[in-house]
C-alpha cells in the first residue's frame, strides 16, 4: 500500500524508515545526527514528522514508513519545535568558531532554514591539527555522533566515542593528540560531520573548488568512483562519489588525501633524452624521433626479438592496448607483458586453467551476500582499503570471516578463525581443509557431478595426503585445520578473497588452484555470495592484462594460433599478429642481461625498484641498447633510460580503467597535465606515425570501439557512451547487454572445472640454515607500490620510511630494539632497515614493504619464479639479521 | 524510631572510596533529607543517591561502612555513623482484596535459603515445564495475558513470541532488577528473599524462548540483592536445578548477576544492554527492538523482576486462574509501594481494578478533612502526581492512561498536607537532571536549562521551565525524557497558578 510523505506518493520499502523514504524523494528533513547509509543515531530529534492519527510526532531517522501512512514533514507546529530544540542545542554549545568554508556547514544551512540566530561572537577554534590529514576542532564540535556511526560502521576503525558525563559529552578518540589515534585517515568522518570541527586539512585555506570531475581513482585496484574539485587547473580536493557501486562515496588515505603529488615540482615535464651520459631536456619532436628512429633500427638489424615492451597498469586500458598493438604489428614481436607478471600471473592462469576465465569471477557485490569470507593471502583494509572495509563491514552485520595469512591482519582482529600459516604452505593446508570437507562429506555432490571433473582421483590423491604432515608443515596444527574445515563446511558456498599471498610464490599457480579446489567442492563459484575474488594490486592491472600485454594471448585473452582470431586481427589491424609466443616480463630482463633484448619500452612501471632480484634487473637495464620509459617522475628506471616521455597522471587525462571485479570505469581528464607532460597513448600513436603506421583511431573513445571490434567476446558492447555512471563489467559482448557481475553462474566457460591434485613444493628459499628467517615484502596502507605518487604527499609523514616488522622475542634474541636500524641478508642481497617491533607477525618471520627506493627491498628477494606463470618469489626469501653499529 | 538491626544492609563498592550517602528520593527528601544531609556535612563528606529502596522507612543513609540506616533523624546520626545505631528493619507485606502472588513469598518471611524455597514449591514448575514442550510455556503466558510491571505495560507473552520466532541461534533472557524508581522497592525485596521465585521465572522464560543464557541485571544500590541472588544463582546450580542440565533435562542455562552501573536509566531496556555490555549507560533507538536485536545481537527479553515472579504462579497454576484474576483488560495483581508517610507503609498486593483511594485509605491515610493527604506521587518521577481528589480511579494501566495518569512501577509517595510542593518540584527536577542518559538533545540540555532556570529564579521562571518541558515531554527518544515532565508540569501548573500551597 503506497505511503505518502508531503502529499507525494512512495512505495514503502521492507525496512525504510521515513527520512530514508523522504531522501529518496529530495524531500529535506532537517537532520544533524542521522547521515545517509549510517545506523540512525536519535538523538538531535529534529527530523520530528508529523504522522496522521499519531497524536505525538514521531522521529523521522528511526520510524519505519509503514504502508499507508501520510507523513508531514513540515507544519507550523514542527518548525516551532525544531527551532526549539536548535535554540537548545546552541545554548548548549554557546559560541561556536566560524566555519573555515565560507560555503557554511551543515549546521549553518539548517539553522539558517528555520532562522535560529547563530552566535554574534565566534569562540576561538582549539583546533587539534597534528594529524596530517584531519583537523578536529572540538570547539566546534556538537557531539552529533555521526563521525562515530562513520568509523564504526563504514571504515570498521571505531577510532570515536563519547566520553564525559551526561550533560558534557565530549567526542574522544583514543588519544590526546588526533595524530595519534587509530585513525586510517578514510575521511568517512569528515563528509558527515555536520559542523566541520572534523576537517580535511588538504582543503585548509582553499576556495571550495569552482569545478568537479567525476573519474576513477588512479590507486590500486579497486576502482573508486571519485569527484575530482578542482579550481584553475589545480587539484582542490577528492571526495567519494556517493552512491558509485564500488565505494558508496566511502575513499580511503590514498584515494581522498595523497593527490599532492599531482602538483609536485618532482614531476617531468619536458621529453628527456640521454646524451653524454646525462638526460637532458629536449623537444617532443627530438624525443619521438629520436624513439622511432632507434627503435627501427634495432628492429632492422637485430629483428622482432630483439624489442620488447612493458605496458603500465597505472595508465590506461587505451594505451595499454595501442602499446601492444605497436609491438605487435609495426615490430612483428609477441615480447610484450605488464606487471601482472609480477604480481597476479599466478591467480590468472590458476584461475584460466580451472574455470577457462583467468578473472574474478566474483564481483565486490558479493561481499554483501557472503555468508563466509575467506580472505587468504590478501590484507585488505591495507592494501584494498575500501574492499577491508566492506569486509570488515560485512562480518560485522554477522558474515563468518576465516583469515589465512602468516601475519595477524586486521581483519584478522575480526575473524571467526586465522590460520597464521608458514608463509608458502598454501598448498598443503588448502589440501588439509579438502581432505577434512571430503572426510566430512562435507561437499556440493550435484555442483561437482554437473559441473566439474576429477573428483574422484582428487579425492583419491587426497587420501594419500597425511593431516598431521600438512599440519606440522604449515605450522596451524591440526585442531585449528579442523576447526576452519567446520567453518566452511557449516556454510557451503563462500567467498575467497585471495591475493599476492597465494600468487607470488614459486608453488603461486597451485597455490590457487589449491584454493580453486575448495570453491569447486562447496560449489562455490558462479553462485551469488561466493565464488573467487582475487584483489588485483595497481588501478589498471585487470585492464592491462585484458588489453593484450601479455606474451602468450591477444587483446581479450584470445589464442594467438586460432585462425578466426588471426583473421579478426588482420581485418581489424591491417595485418596478422605473430604467431609465436613472446617472452615474459622476467624473461625479457633474462634475455637483456645476455643481450638477447636489445630494446625496452616500459610505460609506467618502476622494475628497478620493484622488481624481484633487483641486481639482475639493474644488470639487463644496463646492457640495453634503448630503454624508453614513459613517467611521471624521473623513478628509478627512468634515471636509467635513454628517453623519458613525461606522463599525464590518472587526473590528467581522459580513458578507462578496469577494476578488479572486470568492471570497465572512465577515467576524465580534471586537471591540465603539468608542462609540456602527455598521456601514454598519444605518446605512442605519435611514435607509431614516426614509424609508419596508419592508425585512424587515436582518441580513447575511438580506441575502446577498435578494442570491442577485436575483441567482442569480451568488449564488443564497451562503448564510451555506455560507460557513464558505473561503467560496464566484462564479459559485455553487445550493444544491448549489461555486463556480467559474475562470471560462470551457467557453467564454466572451459567445459567442467577441474579438480587438480596438487603436491607441495617448498620454495627454495624455505630450510636455508645460514639464513634461519623468512622475510615476506608486501604494502602498508599509507603508500602505494613503489612510492613514487605517495611519498610526494603528507602521507610521509605517516610512513616516512620502511619498517622490518619483527616479533618482540625474535627482536630479543637478535638484540635488536625498536627503531633500531639492522642489517638484512639474503643470498641475493644485503640492505639495512629500521626494526618495528610487532606481535602480528609470527616469531621467525619478517615483513618488509619495498615502498622507498633507499630502502631496496628487492635487492633481498631472489631469483626464483613460479615455473607456470613466470611471477617471482616475493613472499618467501631466506634472510639472517645483524645488528648495525650504532 | 528504630529497631533492632538483623540485616545490615551494605551499599557502596569497596572499590570505591567510602563515602556517607543520603538517599534524595522522592520520600526521603519529603521526610527531612535535606536536614540529613546538612547534619552530616560535620561529619565528613557526603553524597547524594536517588533512591536507596527504603522509601517506607525515609529518612535513610548508607553510612561508611555501606549499611542503610533508615528513620534517621538529624540528632542521633552520630550513633548511626559510629554504627551504634541500628539499621533497616524489614518492611511490610500484605495483600489486599487478592491472594498474594507477587508478595506470596516475601510476605511470609525470608526465602533466600533454598531449601526453604524448595519447600515452599519453588522450582516446581519449572521441573514441570521443562519435562514438556516449551511452547506450553509461551502459550500459557500468552494466554495469561500477563503484561509488563516495570510500568511498560506491554504484553509479556508478544514480547516472548517476538523472541521464540527469531531466526535459530542463542537467545538471552534478562531480569531487570535496576529497579530506580524512588517510591518503588517491592523488586529489591523480591530479589532479597525470593531470588528463587525470581530465577525460577527466568528460567521459565529462558526455556520458553530457547535462551541458553540469563542474566540477572540488579542496581548497584542494591548490594544486598546481588549478594543474595549470587548465592541464590550458585545453590541453585549446585544441587542441579540450573546450568548444564536444568532440573535434569536436556535444558541447559547459565545464569549470571551483572551490576548496574548507578544509572537510572539503565531499568530502560535498551541502555540496560549497553550497560551489560560496558557501553556507555544510554538507551538505544528502536527500532530494533531487543526481541529482535538485544544483547550482543541476539534476540533478547527483558522483563522486570515483578513480571517474572507472576510466570511460576501462572505455569503452574494455569492461565485461566491467572486471567480470573484482576480486570478483564489487565490481569493478575500488583504490587504496589507506600512510602513512609503512610500510617501503614510497605508493600500492598492489589488485584488490578481496585480503586487507588481504597489503597490510600486502607493504608491508613485520611482523605476528607483538615488532616487529609495532599495527594501521592504515584508511579515514581516518571509517573503522575494526584491530588486525593483525583485517586479515584481504578488501577490499572489502561483506564489509567485514558486519564492521562501513569501507574509505572506501583510506587506510592504520599505527599501530606503540609507537603512542600517547591522542594519537590526541586527535587523531581534534580532527578531529571541527575538521571538524563544525555543521548538526545532535549532531555540533555532541557533537563540541565530548567534547574538552571529554577535555581537562578525559583518559580519565576515557571513559563519558561514549562516551555521547556513540553519540548522534552514531545520530543525526547525515551520513556524518561517524555516520562519525566509530567509530575513535573503538573507540579509547575499548580504553584504558578497560586492555587496551592508552595
Amino acid at each position: 500500500m503506497t505511503a505518502s510523505i508531503d502529499g507525494r506518493r512512495v512505495e514503502p520499502r521492507a525496512g525504510e524508515t521515513i527520512l530514508e523514504a523522504a531522501r529518496r524523494l529530495d524531500i529535506e528533513i532537517p537532520s544533524l545526527c542521522s547521515a545517509p547509509g549510517l545506523e540512525p543515531e536519535g538523538g538531535c530529534r529534529l527530523c520530528l514528522v508529523e504522522i496522521e492519527g499519531e497524536a505525538e510526532p514521531r522521529a523521522a531517522c528511526t520510524e519505519p514508513l509503514r504502508p499507508g501512512a501520510r507523513i508531514c514533514t513540515e507544519s507550523p507546529g514542527l518548525r516551532d519545535t525544531r527551532r526549539s530544540l536548535l535554540t537548545l542545542l546552541m545554548l548548549e554549545h554557546g559560541e561556536l568558531p566560524l566555519q573555515p568554508d565560507p560555503g557554511g556547514c551543515e549546521l549553518e544551512r539548517v539553522m539558517a532554514r528555520l532562522d535560529v540566530p547563530g552566535s554574534p561572537q565566534p569562540a576561538p577554534s582549539r583546533l587539534d591539527g597534528t594529524h596530517p590529514y584531519l583537523r578536529f576542532d572540538p570547539a566546534r564540535c556538537i557531539t552529533c555522533r555521526r563521525c562515530v556511526h562513520a568509523c564504526d560502521e563504514i571504515q570498521g576503525r571505531s577510532v570515536f566515542s563519547i566520553e564525559g558525563p551526561a550533560h558534557e559529552p565530549r567526542l574522544a578518540f583514543g588519544a590526546e593528540h588526533f595524530g595519534d589515534s587509530r585513525c586510517v585517515a578514510c575521511g568517512a568522518c569528515v563528509d558527515v560531520c555536520p559542523t566541520a570541527a572534523l576537517s580535511d586539512r588538504d582543503r585548509l585555506g582553499v576556495a571550495a573548488p569552482q569545478a568537479t570531475m567525476t573519474s576513477t581513482c588512479g590507486y590500486c585496484g579497486v576502482g573508486c568512483q571519485v569527484e575530482i574539485g578542482h579550481t584553475k587547473g589545480r587539484v582542490v580536493s577528492i571526495g567519494g562519489k556517493a552512491g558509485a557501486a564500488v565505494n558508496r562515496g566511502h575513499l580511503c588515505a590514498k584515494g581522498r588525501y595523497a593527490h599532492a603529488y599531482v602538483h609536485s615540482p618532482d614531476r617531468l615535464t619536458r621529453p628527456l633524452l640521454r646524451r653524454n651520459g646525462n638526460l637532458e631536456p629536449v623537444s617532443w619532436e627530438t624525443a619521438l624521433d629520436h624513439v622511432a628512429t632507434r627503435l627501427d633500427e634495432i628492429h632492422q638489424r637485430f629483428g622482432p626479438d630483439a624489442l620488447g615492451a612493458l605496458s603500465s597498469s597505472r595508465s590506461t586500458n587505451e594505451a595499454a592496448y595501442l602499446l601492444q598493438k605497436l609491438f605487435r604489428t609495426r615490430f612483428g614481436t609477441n615480447h610484450v607483458d605488464c606487471c601482472a607478471r609480477v604480481c597476479h600471473a599466478s591467480t590468472a592462469l590458476a584461475l584460466r586453467t580451472a574455470t577457462g576465465a583467468g578473472a574474478a569471477s566474483a564481483c565486490y557485490d558479493d561481499i554483501e551476500r557472503a555468508e563466509l569470507i575467506v580472505v587468504a593471502g590478501a590484507n585488505p583494509t591495507e592494501a584494498h582499503p575500501i574492499l577491508g572495509a566492506r569486509v570488515a563491514r560485512r562480518v560485522r552485520q554477522g558474515a563468518r570471516l576465516l583469515v589465512i595469512d602468516p601475519r595477524r591482519i586486521e581483519l584478522a582482529d575480526v575473524a571467526d578463525l586465522h590460520l597464521a600459516l608458514q608463509p608458502d604452505t598454501n598448498v598443503p593446508l588448502f589440501n588439509a581443509l579438502a581432505a577434512l570437507l571430503i572426510e566430512a562429506g562435507a561437499f556440493d555432490a550435484d555442483y561437482l557431478e554437473s559441473r566439474c571433473e576429477g573428483f574422484d582421483a582428487f579425492a583419491t590423491f587426497l587420501r594419500g595426503e597425511s593431516l598431521q604432515d600438512a599440519a606440522s608443515l604449515t605450522g596451524v596444527g591440526g585442531e585449528a585445520l579442523r576447526a576452519a574445515a567446520d567453518l566452511i563446511a557449516d556454510t557451503g558456498p563462500s567467498l575467497f578473497v585471495h591475493g599476492l599471498g597465494l600468487s607470488e610464490l614459486v608453488q603461486g599457480t597451485d597455490s590457487v588452484l589449491a584454493l580453486c579446489n575448495l570453491a569447486l567442492l562447496t560449489g562455490s563459484i558462479g553462485r551469488p555470495g561466493a565464488g573467487m575474488l582475487p584483489l588485483r594490486g595497481q588501478n589498471n592491472v585487470q585492464g592491462n592484462a585484458d588489453m593484450g600485454s601479455t606474451p602468450t594471448l591477444l587483446t581479450g585473452y584470445q589464442s594467438l594460433s586460432d585462425p578466426e582470431v588471426q583473421a579478426r586481427v588482420e581485418t581489424v589491424w591491417g595485418q596478422a599478429p605473430p604467431l609465436t609466443a613472446g617472452l615474459t616480463l622476467p624473461e625479457m630482463f633474462d634475455a637483456a642481461a645476455c643481450g638477447r633484448l636489445r630494446a625496452l619500452w616500459i610505460q609506467g612501471e618502476d622494475v628497478a625498484q620493484s622488481d624481484a632480484n633487483q641486481s639482475h634487473i639493474l644488470e639487463a637495464l644496463e646492457r640495453l641498447e634503448l630503454l624508453v620509459v614513459q613517467e611521471l617522475f624521473l623513478t628509478e628506471t627512468a634515471r636509467r633510460a635513454d628517453v623519458v616521455f613525461p606522463a599525464a597522471g590518472a587526473l590528467e587525462q581522459d580513458g578507462t580503467f578496469t577494476n578488479g571485479e572486470r568492471r570497465i570505469q572512465r577515467v576524465r581528464a580534471a586537471v591540465p597535465a603539468p608542462g609540456e607532460a602527455r598521456p601514454d597513448a598519444e605518446v605512442i600513436a605519435d611514435v607509431a606515425e614516426r614509424l609508419g603506421c596508419r592508425w585512424e583511431k587515436r582518441a580513447p573513445a575511438d580506441v575502446m570501439d577498435e578494442i570491442a571490434q577485436l575483441a567482442p567476446a569480451l568488449f564488443g558492447g564497451v562503448h564510451y557512451e555506455r560507460l557513464e555512471g558505473d561503467g560496464l563489467q566484462w564479459p559485455c559482448p553487445s550493444r544491448n547487454h549489461p555486463g556480467t557481475p559474475r562470471l560462470h553462474t551457467d557453467g564454466f566457460a572451459r567445459g567442467p572445472a577441474g579438480l587438480h591434485p596438487l603436491r607441495f613444493r617448498a620454495s627454495p628459499e624455505h630450510g636455508v640454515a645460514s639464513h634461519p628467517f623468512t622475510l615476506i615484502t608486501g604494502r602498508v596502507l599509507q603508500h602505494y607500490n613503489v612510492g613514487s605518487m605517495t611519498r610526494r604527499t603528507p602521507s610521509l609523514g605517516l610512513a616516512p620510511y620502511d619498517t622490518l616488522e619483527i616479533h618482540p622475542e625474535d627482536a630479543d634474541g637478535e638484540q635488536v630494539g625498536d627503531g633500531d636500524v639492522l642489517w638484512i641478508e639474503s643470498r641475493w642481497g644485503r640492505i639495512q632497515a629500521r626494526a618495528r617491533l610487532s606481535d602480528r607477525i609470527a616469531r621467525g618471520t619478517l615483513f618488509l614493504s619495498f615502498h622507498h627506493p633507499e630502502t631496496r627491498t628487492n635487492a633481498l628477494t631472489g631469483p626464483q619464479r613460479d615455473p607456470l606463470s613466470q611471477c617471482p618469489d616475493y613472499k618467501v626469501t631466506a634472510v639472517r639479521l645483524e645488528r648495525s653499529a650504532p | 524510631m528504630s529497631t533492632v538491626s538483623r540485616q545490615p544492609e551494605i551499599v557502596g563498592d569497596s572499590a570505591e572510596s567510602p563515602v556517607t550517602r543520603v538517599c534524595v528520593g522522592t520520600s526521603c527528601v519529603l521526610r527531612g533529607a535535606d536536614r540529613i544531609r546538612e547534619a552530616l556535612r560535620a561529619h565528613g563528606p557526603v553524597e547524594t543517591v536517588h533512591c536507596l529502596g527504603f522509601c517506607d522507612q525515609s529518612p535513610a543513609i548508607a553510612n561508611l561502612s555501606g549499611e542503610v540506616h533508615t528513620r534517621c533523624v538529624p540528632g542521633s546520626l552520630g550513633h548511626t555513623l559510629r554504627r551504634t545505631s541500628p539499621a533497616a528493619t524489614a518492611s511490610h507485606v500484605r495483600a489486599l482484596g487478592t491472594e498474594p502472588i507477587v508478595t506470596r513469598r516475601i510476605g511470609a518471611g525470608d526465602f533466600a535459603s533454598l531449601s526453604k524455597a524448595v519447600r515452599d514449591g519453588a522450582y516446581g514448575a519449572l521441573d514441570a515445564a521443562v519435562r514438556r514442550p516449551a511452547a506450553l510455556v509461551l502459550e500459557a503466558v500468552e494466554a495469561s495475558g500477563e503484561r509488563g510491571r516495570g510500568g511498560g505495560d506491554y504484553s509479556t507473552g508478544a514480547k516472548w513470541r517476538a523472541a521464540a520466532r527469531a531466526p535459530h541461534g542463542p537467545r538471552v533472557a534478562i531480569a531487570n532488577g535496576d529497579e530506580g524508581d524512588p517510591g518503588s522497592f517491592v523488586d529489591r525485596l523480591l530479589l532479597e528473599r525470593d531470588p528463587h521465585g525470581v530465577l525460577e521465572g527466568l528460567a521459565l522464560c529462558a526455556y520458553a524462548i530457547g535462551a541458553g543464557e540469563a542474566i540477572v541485571f540488579i542496581r548497584r544500590e542494591y548490594p544486598r540483592a546481588i549478594a543474595r541472588m549470587q548465592r541464590a544463582i550458585d545453590d541453585a546450580n549446585e544441587i542441579g536445578i540450573l546450568g548444564p542440565a536444568v532440573c535434569g533435562s536436556a535444558f541447559s542455562l547459565q545464569v549470571r548477576v551483572e551490576r548496574g552501573v548507578g544509572r537510572y536509566v539503565c531499568g530502560e531496556e535498551t541502555a540496560l544492554l549497553n550497560a551489560v555490555e560496558g557501553l556507555r549507560p544510554e538507551v538505544r533507538v528502536r527500532p530494533p527492538y531487543p526481541a529482535e536485536r538485544g544483547l550482543g545481537g541476539l534476540p533478547t527479553v527483558i522483563n522486570n523482576v515483578e513480571t517474572l515472579v507472576n510466570v511460576p504462579w501462572i505455569v503452574a497454576r494455569g492461565a485461566d486462574a491467572y486471567a480470573a484474576l484482576g480486570t478483564a483488560h489487565s490481569h493478575g495483581t500488583k504490587a504496589l509501594c507506600l512510602s513512609a508517610a503512610f500510617e501503614a507503609p510497605g508493600v500492598v498486593e492489589v488485584p488490578f481494578g481496585i480503586s487507588l483511594l481504597d489503597v490510600i485509605q486502607d493504608a491508613g491515610a485520611t482523605v476528607c478533612d483538615d488532616s487529609a493527604l495532599f495527594g501521592v506521587l504515584l508511579g515514581g518521577p516518571m509517573g503522575s502526581l494526584l491530588e486525593v481528589s483525583e485517586c479515584d480511579v481504578p488501577v490499572f494501566y489502561g483506564a489509567m492512561a485514558e486519564r492521562g495518569i501513569r501507574l509505572g512501577h506501583g510506587g506510592l509517595v504520599a505527599l501530606p498536607p503540609e507537603v512542600r510542593l517547591q522542594r519537590l518540584l526541586k527535587s523531581l527536577l534534580h532527578f531529571a537532571h541527575d538521571e538524563s542518559c544525555g543521548k538526545c538533545l532535549p532531555c540533555r540540555v532541557g533537563s540541565r536549562r530548567a534547574l538552571d532556570l529554577f535555581g537562578e529564579m525559583g518559580i519565576a521562571a515557571a513559563a519558561e521551565i514549562e516551555g521547556l518541558l513540553e519540548l522534552m515531554e514531545g520530543t525526547s527518544l525515551c520513556g524518561f525524557g517524555r516520562g519525566i515532565p509530567g509530575p513535573l508540569r503538573t507540579l509547575l501548573a499548580r504553584l504558578s497558578n497560586g492555587q496551592l500551597r508552595a
